[in-house]
């Protein structure tokens, strides 16, 4: 079980409120994704979930139990840090042990739990290494080792792949992903990368401020972003959001397109000249100046489209995929 | 620093001060070596003929030397003991977030700042004096008789008096460490279920290893050589009950002038201390590497 409710939760240090009432239900075995630039607050409220800060006001229930002021060990939570927090002094062994030990577990139990974590991992080669002596990946997954035998109500993740290349991280994202299949565990994860969002999430929850600034599944904030922020967040590249004539055109004062769904057309109603064109092969991206509609616009075209620097292009846009935003920028249905 | 001239230059400039430091050492060990060899007594002017190990005979049969062995032991040790044990627990007080902390930590480091003939005669006359000490005056205000420190405790006092001239070196290197302890690996630890007593045995202390073995070896060689401190407050005495090595060096060639003894004194605490050195390099030291 891993079911977490957070009740008008509020976190405030000092006089500077960083955030306000907030409501959320994060359903049990459900991968949720707490995402936002930094400083959104993403990273206390996975804290105030952990118990490692105190709450300022408001109730954290788990599995209807009120938790707020449990302390954190005896909450059924296990947390993956960002820095991961291996005891440097101890092997691999003993960190995997060690909440084991300060359990009181019996030591035939705690062989058997190491020895199966180890498996899951591909760690059994290095249990009696050090911390020091394992590469970024290793020691990322001796971290989730610690908190898997644990066997916890829900694992909280706090950025766990900032640290790692980029090679690694989409590796890891996979085997944490593959973990959260087998394991059917609760899992909330914090990260500043929507690429990882939206990825792996069940559900994604979009912060900034401190506030919620909407709650669904990847490819219901793709579809239909509730308002502009969330709009330029997730999806990369970003959307481009036009504004003025062209936008009073469709009855909004911002209209947004995604560059997936704008395409090169000889016939197309709107015309800029290349900047840059990225080739990655698959695609190419276009950033367009002159439009006459926005500064830069993004344009996802196909891989094998051959322009440069200065040709000037017709552009068309999927009007189906527009998305129309109003003054205070909510989305328009 | 690539091509052969430039090193050959940088090897002509810095031989100076490798030939002025080198003699500096050389020079003073050459004749303490060549004086231990010697009968050389000020009280007995003229010849200074050659008499072999004579000298050391003298100072290793004499009764003192013994003493003198054990109280430096005692003293190197219990100053360790006090200064480890209580710089770790201080170091803890102070890495507490708290209010004038600023000023609280440069207090505690001022002992360090007296020189130490200044704290053990302020310690003596202002503190530890059977009559208008501040001991002495609590002791009858609670109705006890004063106790006479320096009389009847010399080398526990002598070690109370160094420990507290060394516990904020000890402290002061033992609060970096601490506050070089990465915050989130304690609160992994909270997470698994580790209490503060826990958390301080299992985490904090470890960390600290490596923290702990610089003080002890700095601190054993400037132990080693503890004079002030005693020439100022108990002379060694009463007997020879406070008289460590060095003292009993300088009682040799200043006290009895006799030069002779004195460095062969000198020599034999010189083999003595590189031989604690070595056992502390192979016990501890290897906690310093990696």
């Amino acid at each position: 079980m891993g079911q977490i409710t957070l009740d008008k939760v509020t976190k405030r240090f000092g006089e500077v409120e960083v955030i306000p009432p907030l409501d959320l239900e994060i359903g049990d075995g459900e991968f949720t994704v707490f995402v936002g630039p930094s400083g959104c607050g993403k990273s206390t409220l996975l804290r105030l979930i952990a118990g490692l800060e105190d709450v300022s006001g408001g109730q954290i229930r788990i599995d209807g139990r009120d938790a707020t002021e449990t302390p954190p060990a005896r909450r059924g939570l296990a947390m993956v840090f960002q820095s991961y927090a291996l005891y440097p002094h101890m092997s691999v062994r003993k960190n995997i042990a060690f909440p084991m030990k300060m359990a009181g577990v019996p030591e035939d139990e705690q062989k058997r739990r190491i020895e199966g974590a180890a498996k899951a991992l591909n760690l059994t080669d290095y249990l009696d290494r050090r911390p020091g002596q394992l590469s970024g990946g290793q020691r990322q997954r001796v971290a989730i080792g610690r908190a898997i035998v644990r066997e916890p109500a829900a694992f909280l993740f706090d950025e766990p792949l900032s640290n790692l290349d980029a090679a690694l991280r989409v590796g890891m994202r996979l085997e944490i992903s593959e973990l959260h299949e087998r394991l059917k565990t609760t899992m909330i994860y914090v990260t500043h990368d929507q690429v990882e969002a939206m990825t792996m999430a069940d559900k994604i929850v979009v912060l900034r401020a401190g506030h919620v600034e909407q709650v669904g599944s990847p490819l219901e904030l793709y579809r239909s972003p509730r308002n502009l922020f969330v709009a330029g967040f997730i999806g990369s590249p970003k959307m481009n959001f036009i504004e003025g004539e062209e936008a009073g055109r469709h009855d909004a004062r911002t209209i947004g397109i995604r560059p997936e769904h704008v395409s090169v057309d000889p016939s197309g109603p709107w015309s800029g000249v290349v900047a840059v064109s990225e080739h990655l092969g698959s695609d190419t991206f276009l950033h367009i100046h002159e439009t006459g509609l926005c500064d830069v616009m993004t344009v996802r075209a196909g891989g094998e489209l051959d322009v440069h620097h200065g040709d000037r292009v017709r552009l068309s846009p999927d009007l189906s995929k527009l998305h129309r935003f109003d003054g205070q920028g909510l989305r328009i249905a | 620093m690539a091509t052969q001239h430039s090193r050959a230059a940088a090897r002509v400039m810095i031989s100076p001060a490798v030939i002025l430091l080198l003699g500096w050492m050389l020079i003073p060990l050459g004749m303490t070596l060549y004086f231990s060899f010697l009968r050389y007594n000020l009280l007995m002017p003229g010849a200074n003929p050659f008499v072999g190990w004579e000298n050391y005979s003298y100072f290793l049969s004499d009764p003192a030397f013994q003493t003198a062995i054990v109280n430096t032991l005692l003293l190197v040790l219990g100053v360790l003991l006090i200064t480890v044990v209580g710089g770790v627990l201080i170091a803890l007080l102070l890495d507490q977030p708290m209010w004038g902390q600023g000023i609280v930590r440069i207090l505690v480091i001022a002992p360090f700042f007296v020189m130490p003939t200044v704290s053990a005669l302020v310690w003596k006359n202002m503190f530890m004096n059977p009559v208008n000490g501040l001991f002495a005056h609590l002791f009858q205000a609670l109705g006890l008789a004063p106790f006479d420190f320096l009389a009847q405790a010399p080398l526990a006092s002598i070690i109370g008096i160094v420990s507290w001239q060394w516990l904020p070196f000890a402290t002061l290197i033992l609060l970096t460490a601490m506050q070089s302890l990465d915050s989130e690996q304690l609160e992994a630890a909270e997470m698994d279920g580790a209490s503060p007593l826990a958390r301080f045995f299992h985490i904090v202390l470890p960390h600290l290893a490596r923290a702990i073995t610089v003080v002890i070896l700095i601190q054993t060689i400037f132990l080693l050589s503890v004079f002030a401190e005693i020439l100022v407050t108990t002379n060694g005495g009463p007997g020879t009950a406070s008289t460590n090595l060095t003292y009993l060096v300088y009682a040799e060639s200043l006290l009895r002038f006799d030069v002779g003894t004195g460095s062969a004194g000198g020599v034999v605490a010189i083999i003595l201390a590189n031989i604690v050195a070595i056992f502390l390099m192979r016990m501890i030291g290897k906690n310093l590497d990696a």
